[in-house]
Parts: C-alpha cells; structure tokens; sequence
C-alpha cells in the first residue's frame, strides 16, 4: 500500500469572486522510503501540492489517502496528530521562533506529542546530534548562520522521528556551501534513516539528489521520472 | 500539551515584549489599585465609625421627642417637648421596665462661653453624674458634678479641655467663674482632651446638672432625650418595648402611629451608618470598575496585534501538531496570566497606598483609623482580573486558532 495515493486531485482558490486554479487533475502515489523532488517554474503550483500532501490545505476535487485513509476521514485534530506524528517540515525561511533556543526550537513538535516532558530534553539532543549542532544547543536563532539554522529546523522536523519529511525549497535561502550540507543531511535522512523525503526545489542539481523527479507544470504534471544519474551530495554539489 | 508547558510558553510569550506587556496590564493595574484602595478606605470608614458608636456603650438607647421625620412637611416631628419629668418617674418603676439600669435626662444647647475678655462658643450639655459613666469621662482636674448638685440646681460646670484652654490659657481653671448668659457658674472639673468621639466633641462642650441648664439656661421643663441603658445586651430589645409601652401610656397614645417619641439604639445607629458607608463604597467601587473594562478593551487590542504579528508563529506550530484547541489556550492562558499579573500588581499597590491614607489619617488628622489588609477586596480584584482575561483574551484567542497554517506560514 502506498503512502500517498493522490487521485485527480485538483485545487482551485476563489479570491473576490476570481477563481484561481492552482492544481488540476493530480494523479500520483509515493511509497514509503521514496525520495522525490518536485520540480517547476514558480506558480507552478509545486507548494500547494506540497501543501496538501502535507496536510496544511485540502484539496477540492480528487482523492488522497495517506497510509490508507482517506483525507476526509480525519477530523482536525487527527491531521493534527499526524502532522506531529508523521511528518517533519523544513521551509525555506526556516521559521524557527525568535529569542528562542535552539533546544526550544527543536523542542516545538514535542510540546504536542503527548510524549512525557522528562523525555524531551533527550530526545531534542539526538535531533540537535543528527544535525551536527551540538555545540550551538543554547544559541537563539539570531546567532546561527543561515545554513545551522535550516539544520536547526531539520532536527525540529526530525524530533518526532516522522514517517516523511517535506522540504519546501530547503536550500532556497542557503549559499552553495551551506546548501550542500544541507542536502547531506537529507540524503542521508533517505538512505541511512529509510525516511520518505518530499523536496520542492526548482534547482535541478538539488532536484537530481532525489531518486525521482516530478516535474510540475500550470498546475498538471509535466513528467514523472527516476533519475539515472544520482547526484551524490557529499561528492560533487557545486553550482 | 501540559499545563505547566502553557504557563511556560505564556509566559515566554509575554516576556519577549516585555514593555508591551507593561504597558498592557497598565490598564488593568490601576483599575484594580482604585478599588483596592475604594473598599479598603470604605472599610476603614466603617469600621471607624462603628467602633466609636460601639465605644458609647452598646447597651444605651436614646429616646428622642418626636417623630422620625418621614418627610418634610412632617409637623410632628416638631413636637419636641414630649420628655417630661413624669415620664422618668414612669420609667423608673421597676413593674414598667424591669431591665433598665439607668436613666439620664440630657439637655443641649449651644450658647457663648466668657471668662474675662475671652469668649468662647460651644456646646452646653446638662445631665447628671451618670454621665461619667455612660460616656467614660472622668475630669483630670478637680471633680464632677454630683446627685446633690442636680437636686439642688448648683451653678456648676464642668468644663472640655479646648474649652478650658480657649477661656483660660494655661492658669488654673478649677473654682474660676465663667458666664453663660450673664450668668455665673463654678468650674469644678476640667476634662482631659478626648477627641471626636461619634457625634460630640467633648473638648468643646460645658457639662452641668440638667436642673441648672434647664432653669439658668433655657428655660424650659422638658427634656431633648433620655439616655437609658440596659442591664444586659440581651435585654435591649425588651427594654425598647418596655419604654414605647411606659411612655404611650404617660402621653396618653393610643396608635402607635402617633407616637410623640423615638428610639434609638447603638445597635440602630451602628447598621444605619454601616449601610451608608457600604453604598458609598459600592458606589465608589463600580465608578472605579469601568476602568476595568476600559483595560480589557485595552488588552483584547493588544493581542489582536500579537495575533497578526505573531500569525507566523501560529502557522508553525499548527504544521508541526498544535491543534486550534492547543493554540486557543496559549493565548487565552497569556491574556489570563497577564490580567492576573496586573491584579495582583493592582492589589499590592492599593494595600499601599490604603496603609499610607491610614498613616495619614491617624498621624496628622488624628482619627483611630486601622489599616486591615483587604482580603476579600483581593480575593475579588484577583477573580475579576482573571475573568477579564478570560472574557476579552477568547476572542483574539479564537481568531489565532482559526488562522489557516498556510496562511499563516506564507505571511511575511
């Protein structure tokens, strides 16, 4: 069974009476343990599918089944449940909270886990670990660069050890450098983790770190294919 | 998420704008400090005059001539040469009222007093020698008035402390004449500084037998009140009967309707009063409680901009697992915390200030005022702070969970 099954899932926006179609006739299943890069030009539509599948807006028209069930049969606090549980999100402008420490930050998702608070500590310290952040677990935001602070929100996005993670243009606001450690760390989140890895990005050398490309298009998609030459992050990411 | 997480958080929340957070709860502070300082003032007051009704001995009761005036066309209010000396007589016998100690005739008036050059005006009160008693005023030079001297009209006075050192400085007072009304009477006591107490100022006042007063003085055979007391407290109310019941039959009253008199107790005096200072208070309280509201208003548009501000926020903690229920009570418990705070800032400024207004009052205007600590003032200020948070942090509350994550995290 797939972990995402969409079915011509379309989304139209309606704003002072002008609709707007965002995504039109979505057809697509990933599998668990998949990592897929989603490709296109900007308005393409690539973040509102990112979006959906990502439980932050609902699609109106189509299916969608996440682990077997359909998106309709969740109530609001299940999606919240499973976006907690389930799935990381690393954005682009990072949004860690300000004047918060980066224990805090990472700390967030567990605030509502229900997982008992004598734990958090701990387990935010492995997240922080992953990330190769250990020596910055007290710094607030402000004075981390901008690479540790998109690896502060991958360890936020680790913490719950989440099924999939969505990466909305994570290298977006990163140098090349900071890029390529970036990329590290999420292609070994794939290989050496096994977690599923959703990435938006409309760079093509990030995009080929992935082992499937989903190119995005006026809101259809353009074309669906593995990618032959995998892009070793560690070995050659340069502009 | 747990409780003490909230409180965390809130607070977390708050402290990031501290100065805004100041500024917010301003509002709520000095509503809360005006009705600390309105109910523990009114307490005071209260307790004040209460006590100094309680200080004239609980167990008297005046008998006033004529009528409690219901209005101001009220004729027989008038009639107030009621009290006569048949009445005491009547009174006196024990098969009448059995439970009454003793009876004063009080005379009053209010005339010049001179001693050489100097004049002063004041207040002339006859009576006999029970009033030792029943006011506690025992002479710190010479001696009271006796039985003897009522019997016999002696031209005796007994004189206030500002009396004595209006008419005569610092000489000797005892055994000189002064004249009320071209008349002359003895001083044989002078009275040790007593203060306001309730109504009379002793300092001021020239005390001699009713006898005296009534015949040198004014002139009449009546009496303006009889002050009666009571064996026992228990016996007050059967006491008062007996006395309505002796004196219609005296004045010959058949419909208790007419009576020609009235009575009144401490007891009487003292809820009259408390009831007025009550409403004053209360009156005073709900002035200062629109402030309250004004302050709530205050902080319900203070969170309404921490919402907008903070919509990125609000979006990523909904992405990673905040439900709208969680989201609703961090704001809410930041509204609440911040009321609470500013009520408890409010109450440790209006016990302030309300212990400064009693150094005040007892030191330089030399009222027996006691500063209490307002207990259920507080318990009341802390429980409105909390409900204003409640009532005017649920709507900026909702409207932040209701915000869509998307919305909220493309803000920028």
């Amino acid at each position: 069974m797939a972990l995402i099954d969409l079915k011509h899932v379309g989304k139209t926006y309606t704003s002072e009476e002008v609709a707007t179609t965002a995504l039109k006739n979505i057809t697509l299943t990933i599998e668990s343990g998949e990592f897929v890069a989603i490709m296109g030009p900007s308005g393409s539509g690539k973040s509102t599918l990112l979006h959906i599948l990502g439980f932050l807006d609902y699609p109106s028209e189509g299916s969608y089944h996440f682990d077997g069930k359909s998106i309709e049969q969740y109530k609001s606090t299940e999606l919240a449940r499973v976006r907690n549980k389930k799935m990381g999100f690393v954005f682009q402008a990072f949004n860690l909270l300000p004047r918060t420490s980066v224990l805090e930050n990472v700390k967030l998702p567990l605030l509502y886990s229900g997982l008992k608070e004598s734990r958090w500590t701990e387990r935010a310290l492995k997240a922080i670990e992953a990330v190769g952040l250990t020596h910055r677990v007290q710094h607030e935001p402000s004075q981390l660069s901008g690479g540790e602070k998109q690896r502060v929100a991958i360890a936020r996005a680790l913490v719950n050890d989440p099924e999939v993670i969505f990466a909305d243009e994570p290298t977006g606001n990163l140098d090349s450098k900071s890029g390529q450690q970036v990329m590290e760390i999420i292609q070994d989140l794939n290989e050496k983790q096994g977690h599923t890895i959703i990435l938006i990005t409309h760079e093509t050398y990030t995009a080929e770190t992935a082992k499937r490309i989903i190119r995005v298009k006026d809101g259809e998609i353009e074309s669906d294919t593995a990618v032959k030459k995998r892009v070793d992050a560690r070995e050659s990411f340069t502009k | 998420m747990t409780l003490k997480y909230t409180f965390k958080t809130a607070l977390v929340g708050l402290r990031t704008n501290k100065s805004r957070s100041a500024l917010t709860i301003l509002g709520i502070v000095i509503g809360i400090t005006a009705i600390i300082l309105v109910m523990s003032i009114g307490q005071g007051a209260q307790d004040l005059i209460v006590g100094q009704i309680q200080g004239l001995g609980s167990k008297t009761i005046a008998v006033i001539p004529g009528r409690q005036p219901t209005g101001p066309s009220d004729v027989a209010s008038l009639f107030t040469d009621s009290l006569k000396q048949k009445d005491i007589d009547a009174l006196e016998r024990k098969e009448n009222a059995p439970n009454i100690k003793t009876i004063m005739p009080v005379v009053f008036g209010s005339d010049s007093f001179a001693y050489g050059d100097e004049t002063y005006r004041g207040t002339i009160f006859g009576a006999t020698d029970l009033m030792q008693q029943v006011f506690d005023l025992h002479p710190d030079q010479g001696i009271f008035f006796t039985n003897e001297d009522v019997k016999s009209r002696a031209q005796v006075a007994v004189i206030g402390s500002k009396v004595k050192t209006e008419l005569f400085g610092a000489s000797e007072a005892v055994n000189q004449k002064i004249k009320i009304k071209e008349k002359s009477f003895r001083v044989i006591g002078v009275l040790p500084t007593q203060g306001q107490v309730s109504f009379f100022n002793f300092d001021e006042i020239v005390m001699m037998p009713y006898t005296t007063a009534q015949d040198y003085l004014f002139g009449i055979k009546y009496f303006h009140r009889f002050i009666v007391e009571a064996d026992e407290d228990k016996n007050i109310g059967a006491t008062v009967k007996d006395i309505e019941r002796t004196l219609r039959i005296s004045h010959n009253i058949e419909d208790p309707a007419k009576d020609d008199f009235f009575i009144q107790t401490q007891a009487d005096l003292a809820s009259t009063l408390s009831t007025i200072t009550n409403v004053l208070t209360l009156l005073l309280t709900s002035i200062a409680a629109i402030s309250l509201v004004v302050g709530g208003v205050g902080i319900m548009n203070i969170m309404l901009v921490s919402v907008t501000e903070r919509t990125r926020e609000i979006g990523l903690r909904k992405a990673v697992g905040a439900t709208e229920g969680n989201i609703l009570q961090q704001f809410l418990t930041e509204a609440i915390v911040l009321t609470v705070v500013g009520g408890l800032v409010g109450i440790a400024l209006g016990a302030l200030f309300s212990f400064l207004v009693s150094v005040v009052l007892s030191t330089y205007v030399g009222l027996a005022w006691k500063f209490t600590f307002p207990i259920t003032a507080s318990i009341i200020g802390i429980s409105i702070s909390g409900a204003i948070g409640l009532v005017f942090g649920i709507y900026p509350a909702r409207q932040a969970s209701k915000k869509s994550p998307i919305e909220a995290l493309r803000y920028e």
